[in-house]
């Protein structure tokens, strides 16, 4: 999906991104997260190669990737965001959608068990098509609804997975 | 001729009508969900595997055939129709097949797609037919210590050799394997990075994190920078045709456009983007109309997406005779292997031969299925590209949801799949590739494995990687892979200096 490979970048933007160097910092500090996790595992017995090799090669690789990534930040390197097929690389960025969702997401999977599968992901489906910018209001809480309850009997019924059913339970 | 045998046997398991049916459920939601856009072939897999849940192994497999193929049958209709390559296989066919449908040949552009499609799949799978068991043979004296070097050779490969970043591919590499490693250790006993929480002790589920890293990822990283103007979907009248001077410009670019992509699916090698951009070229350069490319030719159509469905048979062979995934959609389905306690490789075609052929089998059914389901019911798949967006990303949403959820009725869970929605979001923005880290996350478990049997074998003995021949000449291969791109590039790059300096 974004594996396109990206043109390299102009010239004429120099200067040090400070976005990416958080995110290549960050990269380094996971690394050393990790190697200290690592170390905390103890040996195996009667093993020859214990639990506690591959993590600490992991985290060994996991933080000089990170430093050679800051490197290359600090010498001017940045990274270009990826294209989508329903994105526009010259729109601006809108983090209150991601936002959207992401709190529609959590608060449908809180209120999920106690109101159940339906009204749960019923939640989930109406904060994704506001953040995109749906604005009928009575069409988004119909299709919401609907979306969730056909989901959820398809699954339910035709598939015999169990899902919490919640308030609705003895209606569905 | 033990091939043909064993094919009739996988036919009659094949054709019994119930696994017909399943066959004919997974082609025609891998060919839904692939049209849509925004979802690729590895991302359909993942989203159905719940479908699955519930079905015996056999019938679940031949259900994953059909959707593996359809989901690479559905990509090309969004591409011509909607000029929106769902992933970058998929470019060629955009480019050229969407000047196409612009030119009003909407309708040969998708058919010469869907039976190039269909001729290549079926070359490629009567390929894999007689390939596969000859390698199962070799495969199954393969020492672990080889095995664990030809992991380490599709690590490489998938995320330093190809793509823009080599170093960004393997940040992404060890991010997955960090992933993997959380949970307890099966042969210790010993629990690694559960930060004291039970409900890690089991691991990441591969699910959670494919479809956290695609679905909810894509959808937030889409939501922040929405494209306000609708993508104009060509209108498809009728069912997809070719006329006799479509036929005889189409079917040679086919047959060489499989020449090329099987080969490369079926070497960790990056998968099917690079064997699509050669047929391009290949076309480009013996077409007899060089003018219309770049403006719509239909040779710039048949021969990418023949190479780009070869190679989706190619990958097959890897995956059922070593266990070795060369794509994110063949790691996707390693990992529903595993679900079922079966490890693809060598030994499968011995334990479960039924299975194996079963699917086989199923590959060329389904393909004759794709074709009949995608010439003359065309303009229902192009309408599916009318959803509007907020209702399709809405849906992939709770659709995703029902896969995570199911799997242990834990909102723990979806806690998980929302960080891995927002670690999505970073590496696209970020321009971090996805696929290495799917990779790392389900074959790290296994390299680990592989690595640590190796070295019990040899008591401790590291020098085993270098002494065993065929260890040393593939890991001679992986360093190579990794040293020798950045050293041409940096020597390229120099000699290009050279010359501007020259010139002056």
């Amino acid at each position: 999906m974004s594996d396109i490979p990206s043109p390299p970048p102009i010239a004429a933007r120099r200067g040090i991104s400070v976005p990416d160097l958080l995110v290549a910092l960050g990269v380094t500090l996971l690394g050393l997260a990790l190697l200290a996790g690592s170390l905390k595992i103890p040996f195996g017995i009667n093993a020859v190669v214990g639990p506690r090799v591959f993590p600490l090669i992991v985290s060994v690789g996991m933080t000089i990737l990170g430093a050679l990534l800051t490197v290359n930040v600090l010498r001017g390197g940045r990274a270009e965001p990826a294209a989508e097929e329903d994105t526009d690389p010259d729109a601006p960025v809108n983090l209150g959608a991601a936002g959207i969702i992401l709190g529609g997401f959590l608060l449908g999977a809180v209120l999920l068990p106690t109101l159940g599968f339906v009204l749960g992901t019923a939640i989930m489906y109406f904060s994704v098509a506001l953040a995109f910018g749906e604005r009928r209001w009575g069409l988004m809480v119909f299709v919401s609804l609907a979306v969730a309850l056909v989901t959820y009997l398809v699954f339910t019924h035709g598939l015999g997975l169990s899902l919490p059913p919640g308030v609705l339970k003895g209606v569905l | 001729m033990d091939a043909l045998h064993s094919l009739f046997a996988g036919f009659e398991t094949a054709l019994t009508p119930l696994n017909l049916l399943w066959a004919l459920v997974g082609v025609t939601l891998g060919t839904l969900v692939g049209v849509l856009p925004g979802i690729g072939p590895a991302l359909t897999v993942a989203l159905l595997l719940p479908v699955t849940a519930k079905l015996p192994p056999v019938s679940a497999f031949i259900m994953f055939a059909g959707i593996y193929y359809g989901g690479m049958f559905g990509g090309s209709t969004t591409s011509i129709l909607l000029n929106t390559p769902g992933e970058s296989s998929s470019i060629i066919t955009a480019l050229e097949g969407n000047k196409m449908a612009r030119r009003g040949r909407a309708a040969a552009a998708l058919a010469t797609a869907a039976i190039g499609s269909f001729v290549a799949g079926t070359i490629g799978t009567a390929l894999l037919t007689f390939a596969a068991p000859v390698i199962a043979e070799v495969a199954v004296q393969i020492p672990p210590s080889a095995k664990f070097a030809l992991i380490m050779l599709a690590f490489v490969t998938i995320s330093a050799t190809f793509g823009g970043s080599p170093l960004r591919g393997l940040v992404s590499l060890f991010l997955g394997l960090a992933i993997g490693l959380v949970g307890t250790d099966l042969q210790s006993g010993q629990a690694r990075f559960t930060l004291g929480r039970p409900e890690l002790l089991d691991g990441i589920d591969f699910i959670t994190v494919v479809i956290g890293l695609f679905a909810i990822g894509e959808t937030l990283y889409v939501a922040s920078r929405l494209r306000r103007d609708k993508g104009s979907v060509i209108k498809l009248e009728g069912g997809a045709s070719m006329n006799r001077e479509d036929w005889r410009r189409s079917w040679k670019p086919w047959l060489r456009g499989t020449v090329l992509g099987f080969p490369f699916g079926a070497i960790p090698a990056g998968g099917a983007e690079i064997p699509t951009f050669l047929s391009y070229t290949l076309e480009k350069r013996l077409t007899r109309h060089p003018e219309e490319f770049g403006k719509g030719a239909i040779e710039g159509v048949a021969g990418p997406e023949a190479a780009n469905n070869a190679s989706a048979a190619g990958v097959l062979v890897p995956l059922l005779t070593l266990g070795l995934p060369t794509s994110a959609t063949a790691a996707i389905l390693l990992a529903a292997f595993q679900q079922y306690g079966l490890q693809p490789g060598p030994l499968l075609f011995v334990t479960n031969g039924d299975l194996v052929w079963g699917l086989i089998a199923s590959l060329y059914i389904g393909n004759v299925m794709l074709l009949a389901l995608n010439l003359p019911l065309a303009p229902i798949w192009a309408r599916l590209l009318l959803i509007p967006r907020p209702f399709l990303y809405a849906g992939i949403l709770v659709f995703s949801t029902v896969g995570v959820y199911s799997l242990n009725n834990s909102v723990f869970d979806l806690f998980l799949l929302a960080l891995f929605g927002v670690l999505g979001y970073g590496m696209r923005r970020f321009d971090f590739p996805v696929t290495p880290a799917i990779i790392g996350v389900i074959l790290g478990p296994t390299a680990e494995s592989q690595f640590r049997t190796a070295l019990q074998q040899s008591n401790g003995d590291f020098s085993i990687f270098a002494r065993q021949p065929l260890t040393a000449g593939i890991l001679l291969i992986v360093v190579l892979a990794l040293i020798l791109p950045p050293v041409l590039r940096a020597r390229a790059a120099r000699t290009a200096k050279g010359t501007m300096s020259a010139e002056r």
